[in-house]
């Protein structure tokens, strides 16, 4: 009896199914979470359906099979009102209880996606108690990095290692990231070591996700989620500037997301 | 007197030549990084074409981001100063400039004597400026310079909600892949522009007599748009609205030669 939770972002989708001991086939391995990501259709239905539909061919399950679902994120209303999941929840929460399910004694979550990153407070339950959220400027979120990459002409994945094998930083003068992409243009031009300027392009988005966990406050442990967290320069970075060791999850930090919301999902039928 | 005035703008760097108050050459070209020899280059042009002599240039002004590397000037003011002393001489009545350059937004409030009052900028964020017009037009296919012809065919306007102009282009691209026809982005592009502009400043709600300057005030489909959302009187800057910092600086430059 697996329990689905489907995540629609900005740029990519999530689904995951978590399946507990009870299914006889899988006693002996207690629980089993399957997963699959795409890059997001147009419209989030589609990319609902997509996602979801590829998980379950993979892994040999049907539609019919699945116990409860929850969408979360973009169109997560829409995704359900189609029938695709029987509750929808706001993807803070399902961040909120994606990371405490994983380790209970997290109580700041940093969770950075492709169009906004939020700094979200936990309490000892895994509920919510408070959160900040920027997504009115693509500073500091997951674009911000995206646009960077490619101004330096490297992989999205690529610069977080680049910047991590720095010798030294160019600090960037500019917050925009449409001022930065000029900024660093200029650089380039000048000769400007591509890994220094991965650096100072690493330092300017941790900036701006401590001026958002300031607002909200960081209490300890903190986990870092989203796609962003994959990229271990802004990981140290921030954990040199919050002092503090984040926890590490165990499953891929951007299907924190549809992992939450698949242990909603089995919360409402109450077997979690 | 003949002053020259010089501004290194982020986007574009002009020169022009005064005649006491009448412009009689202006020269513009793109900043790129070459500041020193850019301004020798626009020098020379607005000589050439004056027909005047270095010896006979009275006094220099230099404003803009490059402003120190013009070597030995006469009068070295900032942006805001220079935009407001050209607006508040050569139109005396208002009482308000907003300039909306490459990559800032300003509203420059003016006193009786046309001195600055109070100013705001906007110049960490591309919102609202050239830059955020360019990139989002670029995404519709049109180029800044064609965005009025572009824009006379539309029969609606298409919202962009987003201010940041990286979450505005891919708005404005999924438009586009959603068939929307161009001029009607564009259309909404010059209302988004328009918006950002004007609640600037219109957070000066004195600044109710105004003009337009900066490269974007040459765009009549976002000129006029800021004038519908503005509740005060509108005047237009008689020269190249891009020039009026330059000239600012150059009037200032002869100051004691003009009464302003």
């Amino acid at each position: 009896m697996p329990f689905a939770g489907i995540d629609v972002g900005s740029l990519t989708a999530q689904a995951v199914l978590i399946e507990d001991g009870r299914t006889p086939m899988l006693k002996s391995i207690g629980v089993r979470l399957l997963s699959h990501s795409i890059r997001v259709k147009p419209n989030p239905l589609e990319s609902a359906r997509t996602v979801m539909g590829e998980l379950l061919e993979e892994s040999g399950i049907a539609w019919d099979d699945i116990t409860y679902c929850v969408s979360t994120g973009y169109g997560r209303d829409k995704v359900q009102e189609n029938g695709l999941a029987q509750a929808n929840v706001s993807e803070i929460s399902c961040h909120g209880s994606g990371a405490h399910a994983l380790a209970p004694q997290v109580r700041t979550i940093i969770d950075i996606g492709g169009q906004d990153a939020k700094v979200i407070r936990v309490d000892a339950a895994g509920d919510l108690s408070n959160f900040v959220m920027n997504d009115k400027c693509a500073a500091g979120t997951g674009r911000f990095l995206e646009v960077m990459s490619r101004t330096l002409g490297v992989g999205f994945e690529d610069l977080g290692p680049l910047a991590f094998r720095a010798r030294g930083k160019v600090e960037l003068s500019s917050r925009c990231s449409i001022f930065a992409e000029t900024e660093v243009l200029h650089y380039l031009q000048k000769g400007m070591d591509k890994s220094d300027l991965a650096a100072g392009i690493t330092k300017s988005m941790a900036d701006r996700v401590m001026a958002l966990a300031r607002r909200v406050g960081i209490e300890k442990e903190v986990m870092m989620t989203g796609g962003v967290a994959k990229n271990v320069a802004v990981r140290s970075e921030l954990e040199k500037m919050l002092g503090v060791h984040m926890l590490a999850p165990s499953i891929d930090p951007q299907l924190i997301g549809a992992y939450g919301a698949a242990v909603m999902a089995r919360r409402a039928v109450g077997s979690g | 007197m003949i002053t020259l005035g010089i501004d290194v703008g982020n986007l574009l760097t002009k020169a022009v030549l005064l005649d006491r108050d009448s412009l009689v050459a202006s020269a513009i070209m793109p900043t790129t990084g070459n500041v020193v020899s850019e301004i020798d280059g626009l020098v020379e042009r607005v000589l050439s074409d004056a027909g005047v002599k270095r010896d006979d240039v009275g006094a220099v002004a230099c404003t803009g981001s490059g402003a120190d590397l013009a070597g030995e000037v006469d009068v070295a003011e900032d942006a805001v100063t220079c935009i407001a002393a050209a607006g508040a001489y050569y139109l005396p009545e208002i009482n308000m400039v907003v300039d909306v350059g490459g990559q800032s937004i300003t509203s420059v409030l003016l006193d009786e004597d046309g001195d600055v009052m109070n100013f705001m900028r906007n110049d960490k964020c591309a919102s609202g400026s050239g830059r955020f017009l360019e990139v989002m037009s670029n995404a519709v296919g049109v180029g800044v310079e064609d965005i009025d012809s572009a824009v006379t065919g539309a029969t609606k306007t298409v919202p962009i909600s987003s201010q940041c102009g990286v979450f505005a282009e891919s708005e404005v691209i999924t438009h586009v892949n959603a068939g929307e026809e161009p001029a009607d982005i564009v259309a909404g592009l010059c209302d988004s522009v328009a918006s950002i502009v004007s609640a600037q400043a219109r957070r000066f709600s004195s600044g109710d007599r105004y003009t337009l300057t900066g490269g974007v005030a040459r765009i009549a489909a976002v000129s006029t748009r800021v004038q519908d959302k503005m509740s005060g009187t509108f005047q237009e800057f008689p020269f190249d609205p891009r020039l009026a910092a330059c000239i600012g600086a150059a009037l200032l430059a002869g100051l004691e030669d003009i009464d302003i």
